[in-house]
Parts: C-alpha cells; structure tokens; sequence
C-alpha cells in the first residue's frame, strides 16, 4: 500500500476514533461503567488508537521520505527550501488524489515546478457536500510532513491528557458538593457528577482539533474552527454553575467570534476573487486541473515566487475589466481573450495587492482570536476557570495554538506586510503578557500568561519570515506548556487552592511534580549550553526564533524593536517562570495548612508528566542523520516561502529574510548568547527575590507601586474593554430599551389603555342595557309565569268553567265591538 | 220495501195523532191542535227536564238514569225532525251502547263513597252563573237570526236512510238544497274511512288502558343481561353454558368490569 | 203572527237585538197550534249543552263530567239535526241538507269513542289512585 491511499486512511481512521468515542459517551455516557466511569476508558481507548494511528502514519512518512538535515548550499537561491527527496534523486510525490484516494495522480504537466520546490504532500476529497459552478465545499485532506506530525505531537499530549484526567476529574464520579458556588440559602450546590460529560467534549475536541490539521480546504478549516470553539466554551464552562465558569466560557466565544468575523471577511475575500478554498490542486470533475490556493498564489510558472493571482487582479480591476468588455461588445470571445492578455499589465500596475493582504489578514483576525493574540487575548486567562486538563489540553497545547498553525499552513498566501502586522501584533502580545505573568499570583493564570506570551513568540516568529521557527517552537511549547499546566494541576490537586502565596517548599512533598515542572521550566525559558548546541526542547526553537528576529533586525534596523522584544521577552519569561518554581516548590511553607495537606499526586496523574517532561526535553533534537523534528517540519515548507521577500504596501520599503540565512554562524551565536544570558539573568532576578530573599519582592512592588498595580491589573485591558465596548453597547441597549420601555411601549400601553376603555364602556352597556333587556324579557317572562302558574290548578272543573265563562266573554266582547249579530 | 222505507214516522205521527185526539179527547178544542208541536213539547220537555235532572242529582247511578231518558228523548226529537235513521243511530249507538259502557263504567267504580259526591254549594252557584250566562248567550244567538225564527215549512223530507248510507260510501243521491255551496256533490268516503281506522285505534287503546296491571317477571337472561353491562361476549357464554352459573359469572364481570 | 222581523223592524237599524225581544212575540204564540220552527230545536240544543256544561262543572265524579260531555255533543247534535231538517226549515231559508245529519251521525261515532277511551282513562285513574273525584286528580297542578 502506498503512501498516498495509506496515510489518508490511518490519518482519516485516528481523525473519527474520537468522533466515534464521541457518540458512543454521548448515547451512553451514564451507563458506562460504575458512575460513567468507563467513559474515561472509551475516550482515552480511542485517542490511544488515534495515538496509535498517527505513529504508524508517522512511521511510514518518515520511511517513505527520509528527514534529512537542511541543505545549506544553495543560500542564494530564490526559492531555497530543501527538496527532502532530492537525495534520493527522484521528484517529490505531489499526488492529486481523488476522493475515491486511489487514483495514482502523478502530475507530469508541471514537474518541473514541482520539482522546484512544491512540498511532498498528499491531497483529495472523502466527501463532497456540494459542488456547483465554482463552488466545492468537501471533507478533504492535506497531508504532508506538517499534518503528520501535528497529528502525532495532538494525539500523544491528548493521551497523556487523558490518562492524567481520568485522575484529575475522579471527584466528578460522585455527587459533588461545589464549594465555590454559593445558593441563595447559603449553602453549596450539591449535584451529580459529570464525569462521563468531561470525557465526551474531550474527545469531541480531539476530533474538532485533528479536522483542522487534517484539513483540505478553507471552508473545512472553518467548519472545524467553529467546532473546537463550542468545545472549548464547553469545557470551560464545565463547572457552568459557578458564574465565572460561565463568564469566562461566553467571553471565549464571544471574543472568538469577533475574530471570526475577520476570518469569514478573509474566505469570502478568497472565494469571491480565486473561486477555490482548497489548499492543493485537485482534478475537477472534467478532468481539467483545478489549480489551489497555494498553486494561485505562488504559481509554478513564476518559480513560486508570490504574485497576486489573476482572479484579484480581475477582482480589483473591475472597471478596466469592464470597460474592455464593453469594448469588444460584439465579440465577447475577442474581449475575454483581450481581459486575460491585460492581466499582467494590471497585475505589475498593482491591482489586487490589496486584496491579498485583506484576505491574508482576515484569515489572521480569526487567528488572533484563537491564538488569544493582541488585542483578542482576554478570554485565555479567564479560561483557566476549566479544568486544568482542559488548560493543558485545550487552551495551552494544541487548540491557542491552532491559529499559529493555521497561519503557518496559510503562510504562502500571506504577503510580507500582512507578515510584518503578523510580527507587531506577536511582538505586543508577548510583552504584554509576560510583564502581566511577571506579577500574577494565579499559578494557573501566570502559565496563562505565559502561553499567550509563548504564542506571540510564534507569531512573531512566523511575521519575520521565520516559517520554521514558529511552528518549531509550535511543536516544542506544546509539550512542555502542557507538561507544566498538568504539573500545575498536581499541584492545585494536592493544595486544593490556586494561590500560589499559600504554597511554598512542595519540592519535598511532591518530588515527582517538582521536578518535572522544573523541567519544563527549563525548557520554557530556553534552557540550554550555548557553544556546545544542547538544550532542551524550548532552547532549539526558541534560538530559531530569537536567530530570525535578529536578522530581521538586521536587514531592517527600523524594526529592530521586534528582537528587542524576543530578548526581553526571554528574559521576562525566565524571571516569571522562576517566580512561580520558586514560590511553589522552593523555600518555606507559607502555610502549613496546606502544605500539611499536600501529597504527591497518584501514578495515573504521575506518569503522563514524566512522559511529558522527556518530551520536553528531547522535543528539539535531531538526531545523527538529520531525524528531528525541525527538519521533519522543514520538509513540509511552503513552495518559494524560503527566500526574501520585498514588502512595503502598508509599510515602508523592507525585507522579510529568507529563514536559513538566520543558521548563519555569526547570526546564531549572537542569537543563543543573547537567549542565554537574558534566561539567565531572569532566574537570576527570580532567585534573588525569591529564594534568597535578596531583594524582597515587595519592597520592588512598593518602589513601582504603579507599575505593579498596573501590570497586576492587567494594563486595565478588562477595564478598557469594558469602557470602550461593553459600556457602549451596554449604553446603546440602555437607550434603545429606554426608548423601547418609554416611547414605543408607553403608545402599544396607551393603545392598549384606550381599547380597554373602550371594552369597560361597551362591557357597561352590555352589563345595563342589553343584558338589562335580556334579564328583564326572562324575569317577566318568569314571573308572569309564576303568576300564570297559579291558574293552572289542575281543577278539570275549573277548567271547564274557565272555558264556558271564556266563551261567553269572548262573544259578548265581540257582540259589543262589532255590533253585528251574534251568530251573523 | 220501498213503501215501508218511504213511510216517515213524522207522517205517520201526523197521520195517526189527530185521529187519536179526536177519538179519544172529543171535548177538546182539537181543530188547531198541531200534534207535531205537541210531540214536540213533550220530547223536548222529557230531553230538557231529564238534562236538568242529571245536573241535578248528586247520585251517579240516577244521573245514569237520568241521562238515558234525556238522550232517548232526544233520539225523539230527531225523529220528529224527519232525521229517522239518526234517531235510530242514537238510540242504538247511544243508548245502547255508550250509556250501557257508562253504567258499566259506574259500576265497576261505584263503591260507597263515589256514589254520591256532592258538590259544594258555592260550585253549585258558580255552575248556575255559568250555565245561565251561557244559555243567555246560545239563546240570544238563537233569537237573533230571522231565518230561524219563522216557522218550519213543513216539508215532509224523504227517508234519509239510503242517501246518508250512499254518501257515506261516496254517492250522494239526495237532492242538494238550494245555496248549498258545495253543491251536495260531495261524499263522505274519506271520513268514513278514517272515523273506522279512528274506533279501531280506539278500541285497542282502551282495551290497553283499561287492561288488568299484571306484574312483570323478568326472564332469567334479561336479568343476566341488566347485570353485566360490560362484556357481551361473557354474557352470552353465561347465559348459554349455565344458567345456574350466571349469578356468580355475573358477579365476577360486574367486578371485573367496574370502573 | 209576529216574528222578530217585525220586533226588530221597530227598533233603530244597526242596534243588536237584545235578549227577551224576539222571544216575545214567539211565547206568546200558542206552542200546541204553531208548528214547530228552527228555533224551538235550538233552544233544546242550548238547555240541553247547558246542562252539559254544568254538569262538567259541578261533578267531582269522573263518570259525571263524562255524562256532562253526552250531554254537550247532543245539544250540538240537535243544532246539526235542525238545520239540516227541511221540515223544520222556513220557506227559502238556508239548509244544512243531508250533510247535517251526516256529521251528526259522525259526533255520535265518535262520542262512542271517546266514551269508551273516557271510561277506560276513568278506571284506570281509578286503579291508580282509587278513586273517581277529579278534584284529587291535579297532579298537573302548576
């Protein structure tokens, strides 16, 4: 079996495991098992078979197309990216499989484009939910080095999540008393367990998340965007009746949302102009190619190179486009012919460029919201009112870090100034974040904090032309943020609180999580020997980043703020990150009602960190022969997405380097020193103020009271929303119900006032004088029959004579009226 | 045939009368003597006086009495009216038959205290009012018709037997009087039908009337069936397999089938 | 011979003519030497419905009001007989002819039957009730 019907197959069987685990804890939820127990057993079964899957799919990837190290040689070349099957001397596989995934596409029309540069990658549809003129909307796949190993980094944190959840959420297979949520009586909400719920929106998450990665097209991309959004609203808001469970997950969503907005303004951006959503070619129904994004975009005819794609071009310059139409109204075969052979013209004139940026930036506004970037970032810390796994899982490792990936999957369509906004927008978040993390007491909102910061890293990474190193430390962060936030929940397991001033020398109690935390510690803030080349995971990648943003500052000294703020970033992270290790594990116990209470966690919660930490520290090697991860990624690069690029529409003139001038040897040492020292003094700086006591961290806070108060308020950024949205709006709705309340329902209210008037006045008239009649005609009626009762006696010999004197009465009156005879 | 048919008895009254008054009353001024009017007087005085009589009397059994002379004297004046086949009529039908049923009547209801109920005095007043504005009235209506005024004619009409028994079926053979707006063309088939259908349904219905009230006892499957309302089936099994069973079969459905 | 035509020609036209004043002159005839007219029958059938009407008033035995109901069909049946009697009848004056008699004949029929429903009604209120006084028979009273 080759690999292009094998890995659509094993990718697609771990993609619906959990879709299937899924349903099955839906149906059954409850009566799996003792108290749902067994839900636990049927999603971690599916996510291993997922694991499982994905390993295999992995296996044979990298049997099929050897991970070789970078080729350096060809520096200056336009379109540098290594073909990772070059050695092997034949073309890179570029498989346009149909949806029936059998169908050996090998395109020889353009193999030498492909040669040039196209990735190895593997697409097709399994479903088309509707295909009409240009319109195809379809459950598809994009496999290449990217996918595979995303699939496997989201399954084996999945797993590990899941093994330590089926630990954490033990308490919810019992009734739970909620000591955080307070009833009206005063006491607390007592109710059922839901354990088996936890596990069914995981393992729907799992199969949202796996949909994105595994994703043909943007529409689909889309579809499985919205998914993971309404698990993560479920999950955190899993403990819906505390309020600020509740709060925190509609804020998610609704932040989300805003940044969806964009995202849509993106695809109709795209569909509207290029017809097409799918990232890879595909054959149409015709049997004519049907070329993707990434083929319009960075054509192989123009050597990948970007270039606005005809569609735009035509898009943007409607009018011309028109006006030529009209020119040829009576030939409109001559005029299209006339419209295709302007395009070029148009196209150096600079029609559409803007429209690619658009496009390029509204998929990054929906990006932004769900990489919790500047401004969009508030939701992230309230998140943390789930459970940790779900912090772990969902808001640290893999779904925040969707945006990045999808940014990165999109890259080649991304023009370099929507790369520079991308850069600044990164550049924010990472400070703003780190320097709140640096005063936060939350144990679980500094590491919320921290990935916010982290994901403005890859961001920026990925804004300076550092494909690479973005979705490198993509990779490595998500295992050591997710080792350090299921360390974190050991550790609110054993204290029962979050507060990090109530711990303190835990290091003792709970030898296991101590040291595993500090290994992702070590890993977060880059730990690693600078000449020697060894570190941790954290140290490869965050080096990349730290080399790439340097270079651009180099070539372009007018954005050297961006390294400025990678370095200061660095050592902000290592100052933070310190603080917390230190606050919780080192030193004294602060208080021994909890510290007396503290225990090590149990094995089944024990043994995903300790799989996560050797991750952590393994992530970011390659080993001999090239097999690591940055070169696994590094076969996934976009075509021509190597070189430098030339912006300047938005921004002035500037130069987005090509990645692998960043491995320079001169550009790499000064990268890991400066990385180094600044880590460095940040532990310093967190050792000294909290170990020994040096400088005691609140006589700092009480020389920058302001600082401290601002940044423990978070610069205001909930403050400032509230007063630049919230109230508004609260204020537009204030004024449209008062008009509501005041004009509109006061005249429905007049309206109705009248007409009951009205009503009292006929009900009075019907009441008097028709009832009146009525009652009147009865109780006559009635009484003159009681009166007429009385006659009949029931006396035949009354009768008799009534009748005989009637008779006579009758005829004398009638001899008296008329005057004539009697008998006449 | 014909001549004892065509013999009236008010021509033989006639005929017969003043040769009885002159034999046997000579000294009598008989010349002016209408003996007509005489029969007259005295058929209309025994009708009139036994009438009052049976207002009168207070005993059933005399007003019994009472009545037959009235309406047999009636039976006279109609005679003498030259209606010869009514009188007959009346004194068959009347006579004979009625008051017989009346004095059964009285008979069969005549025990010791019904025999005599005596009205009260104050009944009795009223009666008379009544009764004499009434008769003021007939008579004033009577008197105040010229026509009826003048004396009779005379006319000796033919024997009414046959034409009434021919109109009766539908023929009529008399000779129509003069003004007659029907023209006395018409025959009295359809009520003569109908007065027959009439007295058979009368007598059915009082022979069902008057039958003895005798007391019903219900068969032994109408008291099944009253009993169970419920299921038809079981009652006939019940009523069919075992008489003797029904009292319990009808029991247990009764209880089976009570809401 | 005075008649009423005479009486009445001496009185004002268009006044009725009031009780007492046609009989005068007819009482004061010779009732044996006149011969018998239409009116003499109907004051018969006038006494004797009369006497109907009074014994249906004045009876409290239910056999009594039935005697009282002979009387009153027999005083009709006498008007009937009159009129249709062409000996009784006044030269050129109007006459019932045969059909008078024929619903005579029909009252007799039916007064037989309604005897014979009477008595029947009569015993069996006697049966139920055991008695024959109407007066206890106002079940109907309202």
């Amino acid at each position: 079996m080759d690999l292009e019907s094998l890995l659509p197959t094993l990718l697609g069987l771990a993609w619906l495991l959990p879709l299937a685990s899924f349903a099955v804890i839906l149906f059954a939820g409850p009566r799996l098992g003792n108290h749902g127990k067994g839900a636990a057993g049927v999603a971690t079964a599916a996510i291993v078979g997922s694991f499982v899957l994905s390993l295999f799919a992995f296996v044979s990837w990298v049997a099929q197309h050897p991970v070789r190290a970078v080729a350096h040689e060809d520096h200056g070349g336009a379109h540098a990216a290594a073909d990772p099957s070059h050695g092997s001397g034949d073309h890179a596989t570029t498989s346009h499989a149909t949806a029936a995934g059998h169908e050996a596409g090998h395109d020889t029309g353009h193999g030498d484009a492909v040669h040039a540069g196209s990735p190895v990658h593997y697409s097709g549809d399994w479903y088309t939910l509707y295909e009409g003129g240009r319109l195809k909307l379809s459950i598809g796949w994009y496999i290449d080095a990217l996918t595979v190993l995303m699939f496997v980094m989201i399954t084996f944190i999945a797993t590990c999540i899941h093994v330590y959840a089926s630990g954490y959420m033990h308490d919810e297979l019992h009734d739970i008393t909620d000591h955080e949520v307070h009833l009206a009586d005063g006491s607390h909400l007592h109710r059922p367990g839901r354990f088996h719920r936890f596990f069914q929106a995981l393992s729907l998450f799992c199969f949202s998340m796996l949909g994105i990665v595994i994703a043909g097209n943007l529409a689909m991309v889309f579809i499985f965007w919205e998914l993971v959004g309404i698990c993560s609203w479920f999950l955190i808001g899993f403990y819906y009746e505390r309020k600020n469970a509740s709060n925190a997950a509609n804020k998610a969503f609704i932040v989300n949302r805003i940044g969806d907005f964009g995202m849509l303004i993106g695809l109709m951006a795209l569909w509207g102009a290029l017809g097409t959503l799918h990232f890879a070619d595909s054959t149409g129904p015709d049997g004519h190619a049907r070329p993707g994004l990434f083929s319009l975009v960075r054509p192989p005819v123009a050597g990948h190179a970007q270039w606005v794609p005809d569609g735009m071009v035509k898009f943007a310059a409607e009018e011309k486009v028109g006006a030529v139409l009209r020119s040829h109204a009576d030939d409109p075969r001559a005029g299209v012919e006339q419209v295709e052979a302007k395009v070029e013209d148009w196209r150096d004139e600079g029609y559409g460029r803007w429209l690619l940026l658009v496009a390029g930036l509204g998929i990054f506004c929906g990006c932004i919201g769900k990489s919790a970037q500047f401004p969009l970032f508030v939701w992230l810390p309230d998140a943390m009112e789930g459970p940790t796994p779900v912090s772990a899982l969902v808001h640290s490792a893999t779904m925040v870090a969707a945006g990045v990936y999808l940014v990165g999957r999109f890259y080649p369509v991304l023009t370099p100034d929507a790369l520079l906004v991308i850069a600044y927008v990164g550049a924010i978040t990472l400070f703003i974040a780190a320097t709140i993390a640096l005063v936060a007491n939350d144990i679980k909102r500094v590491l919320a904090y921290s990935t916010v910061s982290q994901l403005g890293y890859m961001m920026l990474a990925l804004g300076v032309g550092g494909w690479l190193a973005g979705l490198f430390h993509l990779v490595t962060h998500a295992f050591f943020k997710s080792l350090l936030f299921l360390c974190s929940g050991s550790v609110i397991h054993a204290c029962h609180t979050n507060d990090m001033r109530k711990m303190g020398g835990l290091a003792k109690v709970m030898p296991w999580t101590s040291g595993t935390m500090l290994v992702g510690c070590l890993a977060i803030i880059g730990a690693g020997v600078p000449f020697l080349d060894i570190g941790l995971s954290g140290y490869y990648s965050k080096d990349s980043i730290l080399a790439q943003a340097l270079l651009f500052a180099r070539e372009n000294p007018s954005h050297s703020i961006l390294f400025y703020a990678v370095a200061g970033g660095a050592m902000l992270t290592a100052f933070y990150m310190f603080r917390l290790w230190f606050m919780t594990f080192a030193g004294h116990p602060r208080d021994h009602h909890v510290h007396d209470h503290a225990h090590e966690s149990p094995p089944v919660m024990v043994y995903p960190l300790v799989a996560l930490s050797i991750l952590a520290v393994v992530a970011g090697w390659t080993l001999p022969g090239g097999l690591g991860i940055a070169n696994m990624i590094e076969q996934a690069r976009p075509a021509g997405t190597g070189g430098t690029e030339l912006g300047g529409l938005l921004f002035s003139a500037f130069t987005v380097p090509a990645e692998h001038a960043s491995h320079a040897h001169d550009i790499h040492v000064t990268a890991s020193l400066t990385a180094f020292a600044t880590a460095a003094t940040g532990v310093l700086l967190a050792a000294l103020m909290y170990v020994w006591g040096v400088i005691p961290p609140a006589t700092v806070a009480a020389a920058v009271k302001p600082l401290s108060t601002f940044l423990a308020n978070r610069w205001y950024f909930d403050e400032i929303y509230r007063f630049l949205f919230v109230l508004p709006v609260l204020g537009i709705s204030q004024l449209v119900s008062g008009t509501d309340k005041g004009i509109i329902d006061r005249f429905i209210e007049g309206l109705a006032w009248g007409a009951k008037q009205v009503a009292g006045f006929d009900a009075w008239l019907d009441r008097t004088l028709i009832d009146g009649l009525v009652n009147g005609t009865a109780s006559a009626t009635y009484s003159v029959g009681l009166e007429l009762k009385k006659l009949q006696t029931g006396q035949l010999r009354q009768y008799v004579m009534f009748i005989a004197l009637g008779t006579v009465a009758i005829f004398v009156l009638a001899g008296l009226l008329f005057r004539s005879s009697f008998a006449g | 045939m014909t001549g004892m048919l065509d013999m009236d008895i008010s021509s033989m009254m006639h005929a017969i009368v003043p040769a009885l008054a002159t034999t046997a009353l000579p000294a009598l001024p008989m010349a002016g003597i209408n003996w007509h009017s005489v029969l007259f007087l005295l058929f209309a005085g025994l009708a009139c006086g036994f009438a009052v009589g049976v207002v009168a009397a207070d005993n059933v059994v005399r007003m019994a009495l009472y009545l037959v002379f009235s309406l047999g004297a009636t039976a006279g004046l109609f005679f003498l009216a030259g209606a010869e086949f009514l009188g007959a009529m009346q004194l068959m039908i009347y006579v004979g038959g009625t008051l017989v049923l009346l004095v059964f009547g009285v008979m069969l209801t005549a025990q010791a205290p019904f025999v005599s109920i005596k009205p009260s005095s104050s009944d009795r007043t009223l009666a008379a009012v009544a009764g004499a504005s009434l008769l003021a009235l007939l008579l004033t209506a009577a008197f105040s018709v010229d026509a009826w005024m003048a004396p009779g004619a005379g006319v000796v009409p033919a024997p009414t037997a046959t034409p009434l028994g021919m109109a009766l079926i539908g023929v009529r053979v008399d000779t129509p009087p003069s003004g007659s707006p029907s023209g006395g063309r018409v025959g009295y088939m359809l009520p003569f039908e109908i007065v027959s259908v009439h007295l058979l349904v009368v007598l059915v219905g009082a022979a069902y009337l008057a039958r003895a009230k005798r007391r019903r006892t219900p068969r032994a499957i109408d008291a099944v069936a009253s009993a169970m309302p419920v299921e038809p089936a079981v009652v006939a099994t019940a009523a069919v397999t075992a008489p003797g069973r029904t009292t319990g079969g009808a029991k247990s459905a009764l209880v089976g089938g009570g809401r | 011979m005075m008649n009423v035509s005479v009486a009445a020609s001496i009185l004002p036209p268009g006044l009725p003519l009031p009780v007492g004043f046609g009989m005068i002159p007819l009482f004061a005839a010779n009732p044996f030497t006149e011969p018998v007219g239409v009116i003499h029958y109907l004051i018969v059938g006038a006494v004797l419905f009369t006497a109907g009407i009074a014994c249906m008033t004045l009876k409290r035995n239910a056999l009594g009001i039935l005697m009282g109901i002979e009387l009153v069909l027999n005083g009709a049946n006498i008007n009937f007989v009159a009129f249709s009697s062409s000996y009784l009848r006044a030269e050129g004056a109007p006459t019932l002819g045969l059909d008078g008699q024929v619903v005579a004949l029909f009252v007799i029929l039916l007064a037989a039957a309604e005897a014979a429903v009477a008595l029947a009604i009569t015993l069996n209120f006697y049966n139920n009730h055991a008695t024959v006084d109407v007066d206890r028979a106002d079940d109907l009273k309202g």
